[in-house]
C-alpha cells in the first residue's frame, strides 16, 4: 500500500521520492569524516568528473549500522572516512566489496597494509597517531608536568584530570586499548588500565570529546587522536600533543565500496580519486590534520610528523576482527569498566 | 452512501487502469515519468499483468470487478454490504500476499523458488497500488457501515479503518521488526537464550551501589533519575500553575513566558549552557572561584547535571498540564469547603490537591517518560552515569553494534513506561475528577495559604532567574568568537551558516545551514498539521465512538511515543528499506516518522478537550441531518480550537527538535537542522551550533505565534462548554 | 407543513449493551399526527427508545419503521427526524440565527436562503430579532426555544423531545409544554416526548408508554392509564394511589365482588382471578367522616395532616395499612389523632389484573 498515504496528503509539498540514483551520473557517499572535508571532497570531484554526488555526512558507527540495516537494498555507492575498524567491520559483515585501485602502489606502505588486511575491501586514505593532548594553562595552573609517556599518566598527581572515550563505545577508545596491549602486553595493559581508572575523570561517549573538553577547560588531560586536538590549537584553544614514548598505536581512516551500491562505476572512479594526492590535500582546508596516504600529498605541518613518532606495528588484521574487539572490550568493561570510581 | 461506493470504486478502477503501479523512479511528482508513460516502470497493474507478465498482480485486480456491481446495488439491498465487505478483505488479502511474497530480489521465502521457479522481481508500491489498497479499506468499511457498524455512519467506520491501517503499518509493523531481534542472536537465528541472558545482564540490573562503592545497573539508574525528573517537574509546574492562576503576583505574564521558553529550545542546548555556567571552567564557576575560593570541579557531570538540564527541559509540559487542570478546578468546592470552617491549607490540602490529582498523574508520567526517552542530555552531561537511552544509541552505533541488545534495552524502557502508565491509571482509579460542569460557576478561586504561596515564589522565582540566564548564555554565546575562550562579540557564526548574498542571479544563500533549516522548516511545516490532523481525529474516534478493539487501539498509538527515538530509527529503516514499501532517503519517511511520533501529544490533548464538550452537540449536528465528516468541520472542530493549537505547536516543535530517530532517516537531501547542530557539536564548532540554536528558537516563537493566528480563539460566550482546556494531559 | 406527518413503528426491538439490555423487545406504533409520551423512571430505556428513534444508537434486533419505510440500519443523518436535546445542545460558537439555520445549510441549502427558513421558525417560537445573540447570552428558556426552531426548521417527518422542560422552573414549565403542544397541534406534527414526569405526560399526549425495566408497561391515552393501570408500577406510578389488598370473591360477568378489608364493592374484575387481589385507590376517591356513614367504611386513625393550600393531605392507618388521602375540604382540618372512618369513592378504585 502505501508509500502513499503520507504522499497523498503532501501532494502540495511536492516531495521528491527516493534518491534512487540512475546508473548515470549519480555517486551516494557516506561520508564520515567532518562536514566541511566531505563537501570539499564532494565540489571537487563534481568539478572534475561531473558526476553528481549526494553526500550524508553521519558518524562511522552510525555509517555501519546504516549499511548493516539496508543491506537488503543498498542505498550507498561509497563508505568515506572513520576509523579503520569500523571498515574491517563493515568487511566482515558483508556489506561492503573488494577493489583493487591502480592507485595502491602511490600509498604509504600503512595503507597498502590496511588494504591488504582487509582483503581489499578497504583501504587507508589517512593516517592518525593515538597520543595524549592537554590543556596547557591548566597544567600550568595546577602546576603540573607535561606527560611525555603512557607511564606519566598513572602517576597519582594526575588524580580526575585525565578524559579517555569510553572503548564500549568510541572506537578511539578501542584503539587506545589495542595500543597497550600491543606496547604491553595484554595483562600487563589491564594492570596498567586499572590504574589510570583512578585518574580518569569521564569515560566520554565520543572519540574526540576529551581534546573538546581540554581545550574548553573542562578536563586538564585527555587521551585522543592527536589530529583532533591540533586542530583545537588551530581554533585558539591552549592545547599541546605528545606522541607517547613508549611507542603508539594510530588509526588507519579508510574508504570503502558499499557491496549492491546503484553506481558502481562512479564509486570506482570516486575511490581512485580520492586515493590521489590532489584529493588527499584538500583535508587540510576543512581543518583536518590527519597524515595523507598518498606519498605524494603533503602532511600538514601543524601536526607532528608521523616519522618522528615512536609507531608500533599495529595489527589491524587481528584487532580489526569482531570477535577480538568484542572479547577485548568485554574484558575491560568487566575488569576496569566495572571498578569504583 | 451509493455515492461513496461509486466514488471509492472509481478510485480503485483508475489505481488499477491509469497510475503507475510501482514507485517512480525518482520521484510521482517529478514530471519527467510522464514521457515514459505507459513503459515498464511507468505502467499501470493492468499493463503490468498483459504486457510485463506480471501475473500475480491479477487476483487483487479481479477482486475489484468482483466489487463492482456493488455500485449498481440499491441501499436496501443486503448484498451491497456483503460484497463490499468480502471482496475489499479480499482485495488487501491479496494485495499484501503478493506484496511481501516478492521483493527486488525475487521469491522472498526460500521454499518458493524451489516451487515456483526463479525470477519474479518487483520494486516497491507506488501511487497506483495506494489508490487500489485505500479503496479497497474504504470499500470494506463502506460494507461495514452498511450493516450498522457504528450507527451505520460511514466516515467513522472508514476513519477508524484508516487509522488503524495506518498505526499498524507505520507504528506496530517497524516496532515488531525490531523488538524481534532481541530475542535472535547475531546470525539471526531465534534463540530465547539469548534474550534472558542480555536481559538478565548485570550491567543492567546490577545493585552493587546499595552496599558497594560499585555502580548500580543502568535500568536502576534511569528509572532513579526518571523519578526525579518526573517529580520535580511535576512541583515546579505545580508551584508555577500556582502562581499563575492563584495569586495577585506583578510579574506573573514573565513568569509564564519563562516557564514555558525550553520547549522551543533544541536539544544539546540547554546542556550546553548548563555547561557554559557550571562546568569546571564554566561562568559560575569561575565566579565561585575567584569571590569565594570554592575549587573548581565537575561536580555538574553526572545525576545532578542531568537532572537539572531534564527538569529545565520538562518543567514547561508539566506547567501546561497543570494550569488547565488548577483552572479547571470550580472554585465553589473550595468555597464549600471554607463554609464548612475548613481554614486555608486545610481547604488546600483536602479539596484543591486531591482534585488536582489527574493533573499532577498526568504531569508526572509525562515527565517520568520523557525523561527516560531523552537522549542529548545525558548525552552532553551524564558524565559517568549512564541511562538507557544513551546505552541503546551506542548499542545500535557503538563498537559493539548489538542490535540485539538494543532491542533488549528498549524492551526494558518500554516496560518502566507501562508500568507508569499502569501506575497512574490505579491512583486514579474510578473516581470523579469532574469539576467543570454545564452550568457557569459564579465563585471567587480561593487565594494560596501564605506560607503556600511564598513557597512557590521562593521556588518560582530563582527557577526562572536561573532559565533567564541560561537564555542570556545561549544568544551571548552565539555572538562570541569561541566561547569560554575567546569572547570577542562577533557575527562569523551567523554568518557562517546563515549569510546572504546578492548576486547578478538574484538572492543566494550561501550560508551552510540555510539548506537543512529550509529542509526542517519543510518538513516540520508538512508533518505539523498532519500530525495535529491524525491526532485529534483519533481523539474524536476513541472518545465519541465506540467500537471493538477501543484499548488496544488508544494502547497502539501510544507506542511510537514511549519508544526511544534511536530504535524508531532503526526500526523504520529495516522496515522501510525494500518492497513493498520502500521510503528510506525520501523526505515522506521524516514526515511519516513525525506524525507517527508526535501523535500521542494530539490524541491527548483532543481526549482532554474533547471530554468537556457536550457529546449531545455532537448528535444534535447527526439528527439535522449532518454527516460525521460535516459534524467534525462545524461543530467538533471549532471547539477544539485549544487543543487543535496545542497539537499544531507541538508536533511543529518537536518536529523542529527531534534528534535521536531521525540520525538513520535524514539524508543527503533532506538533512534537518538538529543533525546538522549535532554534527557541529561534534566537530567542536559550539559557536555555530548555539548560533543555528538560537535562529531555530526564533523561528519556533515565529511559528507559535502565527499558528495561534492562524487557528484563532475559540468563539464560546459564557456558558455551556468550559473556557479551560488542558493543553495535554495523557492517560 | 409542505411533509405530512409520519408514523413511527417499533417490531420487537432489543437493545443490548454487553450484558446490559437497555430496551427489551419493544413493540409500538405512534400514529400519524400524534404527540406520544414515553413515560418513566430513570434507566427504564425511554431515552434509549428516543435515541433509536433518532438513529442515534442502532438496534440490536427487530425493526424501526418510519412512514412504513425500514429505517434500522439508517444513520442518524439519513432519517428525516429531529430532536431537542434535554441539554438543548446549542452550538455555543454559532450565533442563534446560525443555530436554527445549521440543517438547512449542512444539507446544502444557500445561505440567505437557509437564514430565510430559520427566521421563519424563530418568529414561529416568538424568538424574532434575536438572530445575532449567541446562546450563552439567552436565558433557559429562550435557549429552549431556540432548541426547538431548531429542530423544526428541517419540517421533519418526526419531531423527538428529550426531557425539554428539565432545566426550567415550574412556573416556565407549565407554559412551555403548553407551547409545545400547541405547536404539534397547529403543524400536525408526529412527536414523541421523553419525561419521568407523570403529570407532563398526561397533560401534553394523545398516548403514553409506560416504561419500566427496558420493557413496555402499559400504553394508551393519559386517562385509560390512570383510570385502569395494567400493573401495580403503572398504578403506582401514574398519580398517587394507595395499593391495598382485597379479596375477589366471584366473578359475574364483567364485574365481580370484591372484599377490601371490612367493604365490599363491586368493581370490574379486569380479568383476575379468584382469590387475594391488590386494588388500587385513588388518594382522592377516599373520603374521611368523623361520624361512621349509611354504607360500608373502613374505621382508622389519623397519623399525619399537612394543609397545602389546595387540599389537605392525610395519612390514616387503617385495617388494610396505611391509606393516603388527598382532602379538597381545607376548611375544616382534622386533628392528626382522630378516630376516623374512610369511605370509597365508585371512581378510582380498580382491580389490578395481574
Amino acid at each position: 500500500m502505501k508509500r502513499l498515504m503520507a504522499s497523498v496528503c503532501l501532494a502540495a509539498a511536492l516531495f521528491a521520492a527516493p534518491a534512487h540514483a540512475q546508473a548515470t551520473k549519480e555517486l551516494v557517499v557516506y561520508c564520515s569524516v567532518l562536514n566541511e572535508w566531505c563537501t570539499l571532497m564532494v565540489q571537487a570531484f563534481e568539478k572534475k568528473t561531473g558526476v553528481k554526488v549526494t553526500m550524508t555526512q553521519k558518524g562511522s558507527g552510525e555509517t555501519v549500522t546504516q549499511l548493516r540495516a539496508e543491506a537488503a537494498n543498498p542505498r550507498a555507492d561509497i563508505f568515506y572516512g572513520g576509523v579503520g575498524d569500523q571498515h574491517m567491520e563493515a568487511a566482515e559483515a558483508g556489506v561492503t566489496v573488494e577493489y583493487k585501485s591502480p592507485m595502491l602502489a602511490e600509498l604509504h606502505p600503512w595503507a597498502r597494509r590496511q588494504a591488504e588486511q582487509s582483503g581489499f575491501k578497504s583501504v587507508g586514505i589517512y593516517a592518525g597517531a593515538l597520543g595524549i593532548i592537554w590543556n596547557t594553562e591548566a597544567l600550568a595552573k595546577k602546576k603540573l608536568a607535561e606527560p611525555k609517556c603512557w607511564s606519566d599518566l598513572v602517576k597519582s598527581e594526575y588524580k580526575d584530570e585525565i578524559q579517555m572515550s569510553n572503548p564500549s563505545s568510541s572506537g578511539t577508545a578501542y584503539v587506545a586499548l589495542a595500543t597497550l596491549i600491543q606496547v604491553m602486553g595484554e595483562d600487563k595493559a589491564f594492570d596498567y588500565l586499572k590504574k589510570l581508572h583512578a585518574n580518569i575523570n569521564q569515560y566520554t561517549r565520543s572519540g574526540p570529546a576529551p581534546a573538546r573538553n581540554a581545550a574548553r577547560g573542562e578536563t586538564t588531560m585527555g587521551v585522543n587522536f592527536l589530529h583532533d586536538g591540533v586542530a583545537e590549537a588551530a581554533g585558539g584553544f591552549p592545547i599541546k600533543v605528545a606522541a607517547p614514548c613508549e611507542g603508539t598505536g594510530y588509526e588507519i581512516g579508510s574508504m570503502s565500496i558499499v557491496k549492491g551500491g546503484k553506481n558502481p562505476e562512479n564509486a570506482r572512479l570516486w575511490y581512485d580519486w580520492a586515493l590521489t594526492a590532489e584529493a588527499q590535500n584538500l583535508a587540510k582546508g576543512a581543518k583536518s590534520f590527519q597524515t595523507p596516504s598518498n606519498m605524494k600529498a603533503s602532511a600538514p605541518e601543524q601536526m607532528p610528523k608521523m616519522e618522528s613518532m615512536k609507531l608500533i606495528d599495529y595489527d589491524f588484521q587481528k584487532y580489526g576482527s569482531g570477535a577480538e574487539r568484542k572479547r577485548v572490550i568485554t574484558r575491560w568493561e568487566k575488569d576496569v569498566g566495572s571498578l569504583p570510581k | 452512501m451509493t455515492r461513496f461506493i461509486r466514488l471509492w470504486l472509481a478510485i480503485g478502477w483508475a489505481g488499477m487502469l491509469l497510475l503507475p503501479w510501482y514507485a517512480i523512479d525518482p520521484s510521482f511528482w517529478d514530471p519527467r515519468w510522464l514521457s515514459r508513460y505507459p513503459d515498464g516502470g511507468t505502467a499501470s497493474l493492468l499493463l503490468q499483468v498483459l504486457a510485463q507478465g506480471r501475473w500475480w498482480l491479477a487476483p487483487a485486480a479481479l477482486a475489484l470487478i468482483a466489487a463492482t456491481p456493488a455500485a449498481f446495488l440499491g441501499t436496501d439491498d443486503p448484498r451491497r454490504a456483503r460484497l463490499l465487505l468480502w471482496a475489499g478483505i479480499a482485495g488487501m488479502a491479496l494485495l499484501a500476499a503478493e506484496g511481501f511474497a516478492i521483493d527486488h530480489r525475487g521469491w522472498t521465502l526460500p521454499g518458493m523458488s524451489d516451487l515456483l521457479g526463479p525470477g519474479p522481481k518487483q520494486p516497491g508500491m507506488g501511487y497506483g497500488a495506494l489508490a487500489l489498497s485505500l479503496s479497497f479499506l474504504m470499500l470494506v468499511s463502506l460494507g461495514l457501515a452498511g450493516r450498522g457498524v457504528c450507527r451505520g455512519d460511514a466516515f467513522t467506520v472508514g476513519s477508524v479503518a484508516l487509522v488503524i491501517a495506518l498505526v499498524g503499518v507505520f507504528v506496530f509493523w517497524p516496532i515488531a521488526t525490531i523488538l524481534l531481534s532481541a530475542v535472535r542472536d547475531n546470525a539471526g537465528n531465534l534463540a530465547f537464550g539469548v534474550f534472558f541472558e542480555k536481559f538478565l545482564d548485570k550491567s543492567t540490573w546490577g545493585l552493587d551501589c546499595l552496599y558497594s562503592q560499585l555502580r548500580c545497573g543502568v535500568a536502576w539508574n534511569t528509572l532513579f533519575l526518571a523519578v526525579i525528573v518526573g517529580a520535580g517537574s511535576t512541583l515546579l509546574g505545580l508551584a508555577f500553575a500556582l502562581i499563575a492562576t492563584r495569586t495577585a503576583f506583578r510579574f506573573k505574564g514573565l513568569l509564564k513566558v519563562m516557564s514555558v521558553l525550553p520547549i522551543i529550545t533544541p536539544p544539546f542546548v540547554i546542556g550546553l549552557a548548563i555547561i557554559l555556567l557550571f562546568g569546571r571552567s564554566g561562568a559560575i564557576t569561575a565566579l565561585l572561584y575567584e569571590w569565594f575560593g570554592i575549587p573548581r570541579s565537575r561536580w555538574i557531570y553526572g545525576l545532578q547535571g542531568v537532572a537539572l538540564a531534564q527538569l529545565l527541559a520538562f518543567t514547561p509540559i508539566a506547567f501546561l498540564v497543570l494550569i488547565g487542570v488548577v483552572q479547571g478546578i470550580a472554585p465553589s468546592l473550595e468555597e464549600a469547603s471554607q463554609t464548612l470552617r475548613a481554614r486555608g491549607w486545610k481547604t488546600f490540602n483536602t479539596v484543591t490537591l486531591p482534585l488536582m490529582r489527574p493533573g499532577i498523574a498526568n504531569a508526572f508520567l509525562l515527565g517520568f517518560v520523557e525523561s527516560m526517552a531523552d537522549f542529548g542530555n545525558p548525552l552532553v552531561l551524564a558524565g559517568n552515569y549512564e541511562v538507557l537511552a544513551t546505552k541503546i544509541f551506542f548499542a545500535v552505533v557503538g563498537a559493539a553494534h548489538d542490535q540485539g541488545r538494543a532491542a533488549v534495552l528498549a524492551i526494558i524502557l518500554l516496560g518502566f513506561t507501562l508500568a507508569a502508565f499502569y501506575a497512574q491509571h490505579m491512583w486514579l482509579g474510578k473516581k470523579s475528577y469532574t469539576t467543570v460542569t454545564g452550568k457557569g460557576d459564579a465563585g471567587l478561586p480561593v487565594p494560596l495559604p501564605r506560607g503556600l504561596r511564598w513557597l512557590c515564589y521562593g521556588v518560582a522565582i530563582p527557577w526562572s532567574l536561573l532559565t533567564a540566564l541560561m537564555y542570556v548564555t545561549i544568544v551571548l554565546a552565539s555572538f562570541m568568537v569561541a566561547v569560554g575562550r575567546d569572547h570577542t562579540l562577533t557575527l562569523q557564526h551567523y554568518q557562517t551558516g546563515f549569510s546572504v548574498e546578492w548576486t547578478p542571479h538574484g538572492l543566494l544563500f550561501s550560508g551552510s545551514a540555510w539548506n537543512s533549516l529550509w529542509t526542517t522548516l519543510q518538513i516540520s511545516a508538512v508533518s505539523a498539521p498532519l500530525t495535529a490532523v491524525i491526532g485529534l481525529l483519533t481523539a474524536y474516534l476513541l472518545a465519541r465512538q465506540k467500537f471493538a478493539g477501543q484499548r488496544a487501539f488508544e494502547f497502539g498509538t501510544m507506542l511510537s511515543f514511549a519508544i526511544p527515538g534511536t530504535v524508531i530509527g532503526v526500526s523504520y529503516i529495516l522496515a522501510f528499506n525494500v518492497p513493498p514499501i520502500e521510503l528510506t532517503g525520501t523526505g515522506v519517511i521524516l514526515v511519516i516518522c513525525f506524525i507517527f511520533r508526535n501523535m500521542p501529544v494530539g490524541v491527548r490533548a483532543g481526549i482532554a478537550t474533547l471530554s468537556q464538550i457536550d457529546k449531545s452537540l455532537d448528535e444534535a449536528s447527526t439528527t439535522l441531518g449532518a454527516r460525521s465528516f460535516t459534524t467534525v468541520r462545524r461543530v467538533v472542530l471549532p471547539l477544539l480550537r485549544p487543543a487543535m493549537v496545542s497539537a499544531l505547536v507541538y508536533s511543529f516543535v518537536r518536529a523542529m527538535t527531534a534528534v535521536s530517530a531521525i540520525i538513520f532517516l535524514v539524508s543527503a537531501q533532506y538533512n534537518m537542522a538538529t543533525a546538522y547542530i549535532v554534527g557541529r557539536v561534534e566537530a567542536g564548532e559550539y559557536g555555530l551550533a548555539i548560533a543555528y540554536s538560537t535562529v531555530l528558537i526564533v523561528v519556533m516563537l515565529a511559528a507559535i505565534l502565527f499558528i495561534q493566528l492562524l487557528v484563532g480563539e475559540r468563539r464560546l460566550g459564557r456558558r455551556p462548554v468550559p473556557v479551560a482546556a488542558p493543553v495535554i494531559a495523557a492517560g | 407543513m409542505a411533509k405530512s406527518a409520519a408514523s413511527v413503528e417499533f417490531r420487537h426491538v432489543f437493545k443490548r449493551y454487553g450484558a446490559v439490555t437497555a430496551v427489551n423487545d419493544v413493540s409500538f406504533t405512534i400514529e400519524p399526527g400524534t404527540l406520544v409520551t414515553l413515560l418513566g423512571p430513570s434507566g427504564c430505556g425511554k431515552t434509549t427508545t428516543l435515541r433509536l428513534i433518532a438513529g442515534l444508537e442502532m438496534a440490536s434486533e427487530g425493526q424501526i419503521l418510519i412512514a412504513g419505510r425500514d429505517v434500522t440500519r439508517l444513520s442518524a443523518a439519513e432519517r428525516d427526524v429531529s430532536m431537542v436535546f434535554q441539554s438543548y445542545a446549542l452550538f455555543p460558537h454559532m450565533s442563534v440565527l446560525d443555530n436554527v439555520a445549521y440543517g438547512p445549510s449542512v444539507s446544502g441549502v444557500p445561505k440567505a436562503k437557509a437564514h430565510a427558513m430559520a427566521r421563519e421558525k424563530m418568529a414561529l417560537v416568538g424568538l424574532k430579532g434575536y438572530d445575532d445573540r449567541l446562546p450563552s447570552e439567552l436565558s433557559g428558556g429562550q435557549q429552549q426555544r431556540v432548541a426547538v426552531a431548531r429542530a423544526l426548521v428541517l419540517e421533519p417527518q418526526v419531531l423527538l423531545f428529550d426531557e425539554p422542560l428539565s432545566n426550567l422552573d415550574a412556573k416556565l414549565r407549565r407554559r412551555v409544554r403548553e407551547d409545545i403542544r400547541d405547536l404539534q397541534r397547529a403543524l400536525n406534527l408526529t412527536v414523541a416526548y421523553v419525561t419521568h414526569d407523570q403529570q407532563e405526560a398526561l397533560a401534553v399526549s394523545d398516548r403514553v408508554i409506560v416504561m419500566a425495566n427496558a420493557v413496555v408497561a402499559q400504553s394508551g391515552p393519559p386517562r385509560e392509564l390512570y383510570e385502569e393501570p395494567a400493573s401495580l408500577f403503572v398504578a403506582d406510578f401514574i398519580g398517587d394511589a394507595n395499593i391495598v389488598p382485597a379479596t375477589l370473591a366471584e366473578a359475574n360477568g364483567e364485574t365481580a365482588t370484591i372484599q377490601i378489608g371490612s367493604i365490599e364493592k363491586h368493581l370490574r374484575h379486569r380479568g383476575a382471578k379468584a382469590g387475594a387481589v391488590k386494588v388500587a385507590i385513588r388518594p382522592e376517591s377516599l373520603t374521611l367522616s368523623t361520624a361512621k356513614p349509611n354504607a360500608s367504611a373502613l374505621a382508622g386513625k389519623l397519623a399525619k395532616a399537612a394543609y397545602l393550600g389546595t387540599h389537605m393531605e392525610y395519612t390514616v392507618n387503617t385495617e388494610v395499612g396505611e391509606l393516603f388521602i388527598v382532602d379538597r375540604a381545607v376548611e375544616r382540618p382534622y386533628a392528626a389523632g382522630a378516630d376516623l372512618f374512610v369511605s370509597l369513592a365508585d371512581h378510582g378504585v380498580t382491580v389490578i389484573p395481574a
